[in-house]
């Protein structure tokens, strides 16, 4: 394995050279190194492109890909199916669910995790460790995983629970804590909270004082940031939802592309469209910062 | 000796406990009651479910997932951190390196159902693309390149691991000082000898690293790899077959045995993976 990750590295690494030593400076070479990195980059763009492209093509336009001809590349085009969708009383029930879950969501994990990265930053650096493993946890035990262990004991010793469509929040809060807690720790180094804490006290300022007026609202980026990884998270979770037989946005899409195959790729391209909104936001917010955001939580 | 607790630790244990007891409600409770009646049956000790769950068509599932795990580890790994030079060289357009961060960000998170719909409509039995190979005379679902096929999953994952290594290994890439590159260069020596000498020791454990967190992103996939073949012989399938109550009588404990070794499987890999990551921040940390 080592040789095959170290194969690309050797190939890139004379390509790499004009930008170093002075000896390659002439005027205009033809920056053959350039070329091949635009190269790369326009394959990859039109790789991530396609999918979308092609599900779009399908869910808005009304010509079945055996009958597509060049000349009818511009015919049949609506977005009816994507009204259709949105119009479905029971998509939009799923979507109010998926929304509540996710603010639940959000929430639980805002209240265990701000008071924990403040103290941990400001009091007992001690815990950060700990931290770091825990955090760890949700990637180790995926949802996959833990809907068995979940149902071989909640379904017996807690069946009210499971029963409830708010049992999914305990466990979406967890697998949201790795990147909430890094952007809220990144949010606090950034603004060098210990030093501020520190000015804050020596001037005066109660601890409560401090936190609220002082703290919190520097961590305004972070927070949002990780509320809307969160909400694209929750928005998106499928494995669990589906094996516990709830109905939120991702398990509705799959029974609801069965019935009506247009509709069910429009609400997908739309829920795509709102994922990448949600998580350009908090990626811009937190650039804006200086800040970068780990959205893989590590 | 008397003062022990300190308020600050007192502090500390407070806000850290009710953070520590959801874990355990909700992570750990249910992953040893899992992992202990794994490895019991009628109140004793025995590896028989263990053994099972390795063994026959649960053993298949293993060795598909893994296999599966590991291609796209390896070629998403490869091409991310292509990208990632690539986008790194590229000083130009300021846009571009905004742009690519941006959008690995979101499409990392994107493995689930909505990706599946469109690799379906473009490399699906009605799909665009395969419709275009068609029109130049190839199948492209002959060579596997289909959503139930081998190398049409692949090629589904490709579209999230790709980014994800690009986010994983750009810090990484971002620490290779300019300054150690010039200082190899006034010594004379040749670019090819500062990356076999420095760039690439440097580079590698980031580069395990980011493969081995594909790894486990990959072999943890569910939603997409059930929208495309709820049948396939993968271990997150075959989970939810036995979950649903497909259990053979006195196999009951084979799912909690498949989820164990999923567990240990992932564990040790992120384990290994803080191991290299650790090595890479000696090195790359500001």
């Amino acid at each position: 394995m080592t040789a095959t990750t170290a194969a690309p590295l050797p190939l890139q690494s004379p390509l790499e050279s004009p930008a170093s030593p002075p000896r390659n400076s002439s005027h205009k070479p033809v920056n053959l190194t350039r070329v091949f990195r635009w190269i790369y980059l326009t394959l990859l763009g039109i790789f991530f492109a396609v999918p979308m492209l092609a599900m779009a093509r399908f869910a808005f336009q009304s010509v079945p890909v055996a009958l597509l001809t060049p000349d009818k590349l511009f015919t049949g085009w609506s977005i009816e199916p994507l009204m259709n969708a949105l119009t479905d009383t029971q998509a939009l029930n799923a979507a109010r669910i998926s929304v509540t879950l996710a603010i639940l969501s959000i929430l639980i994990n805002l209240v265990l995790l701000i008071p924990l990265a403040i103290v941990t930053e400001i009091k007992a650096p001690k815990l950060r460790p700990v931290l770091t493993a825990v955090t760890l946890l949700p990637w180790v035990v995926p949802p996959i995983a833990l809907v068995v262990g979940v149902s071989a004991t909640f379904r017996a010793s807690a069946p009210w629970f499971l029963a409830s469509i708010y049992s999914l929040v305990p466990f979406y809060a967890l697998w949201a804590l790795p990147f909430t807690y890094r952007a809220l720790d990144a949010g606090l180094q950034a603004i060098n909270a210990k030093t501020l804490y520190e000015a804050a006290r020596s001037m005066g300022a109660s601890f409560t004082t401090t936190v609220f007026k002082v703290l919190l609202p520097n961590m305004r980026a972070s927070i949002v940031a990780a509320a809307t990884l969160t909400a694209a998270l929750v928005l998106g979770e499928f494995a669990f939802a589906s094996l516990l037989l709830k109905e939120t946005l991702p398990t509705y899409l799959v029974n609801f592309q069965r019935s009506d195959a247009r509709g069910g790729l429009a609400l997908a391209i739309f829920i795509l469209i709102l994922t990448a909104l949600v998580i350009g936001i908090s990626v811009r917010l937190m650039r804006k910062r200086g800040l970068n955001i780990s959205s893989t939580g590590l | 000796m008397r003062q022990r607790i300190t308020p600050d630790a007192r502090l500390g244990l407070l806000v850290a406990l009710p953070f520590l007891a959801f874990v355990a409600l909700f992570l750990i409770y249910p992953v040893v009651v899992v992992m202990i009646a794994s490895v019991t049956s009628d109140g004793e000790f025995t590896t028989e479910s263990l053994q099972k769950a390795l063994a026959g068509t649960y053993g298949k599932g293993f060795a598909n997932s893994i296999i599966l795990a590991l291609t796209t580890a390896v070629i998403g790994g490869v091409l991310g951190l292509l990208l990632a030079l690539s986008v790194k060289g590229l000083e130009r357009p300021r846009w571009i390196h905004n742009t690519v961060n941006s959008w690995s960000a979101v499409a990392s998170q994107l493995g689930g159902v909505p990706l599946a719909f469109a690799f379906i409509a473009a490399i699906g039995t009605q799909g665009i693309i395969t419709k275009i190979f068609m029109n130049l005379g190839i199948d492209i679902n002959e060579f596997g390149v289909s959503p139930t096929g081998f190398w049409g999953l692949v090629v589904v994952y490709l579209y999230f691991q790709i980014p994800l290594m690009f986010l994983v290994t750009l810090p990484a890439l971002n620490g290779l000082r300019p300054t150690w590159r010039e200082a190899a260069a006034v010594m004379g020596a040749s670019p090819l000898r500062y990356w076999r000498k420095v760039g690439i020791p440097i580079l590698t454990p980031a580069t395990l690293g980011g493969m081995l967190l594909l790894f486990v992103n990959s072999f943890a996939a569910y939603a997409t790899a059930y929208v495309l073949n709820p049948g396939g012989a993968l271990v997150p399938l075959q989970i939810r077959f036995l979950l649903q109550g497909n259990v053979i009588s006195g196999e009951e404990d084979l799912g909690y045995a498949i989820v164990t070794w999923v567990i240990i499987l992932l564990l040790s890999s992120l384990l290994l993976m803080t191991y290299l990551q650790r090595r890479t921040l000696r090195w790359t940390a500001s």
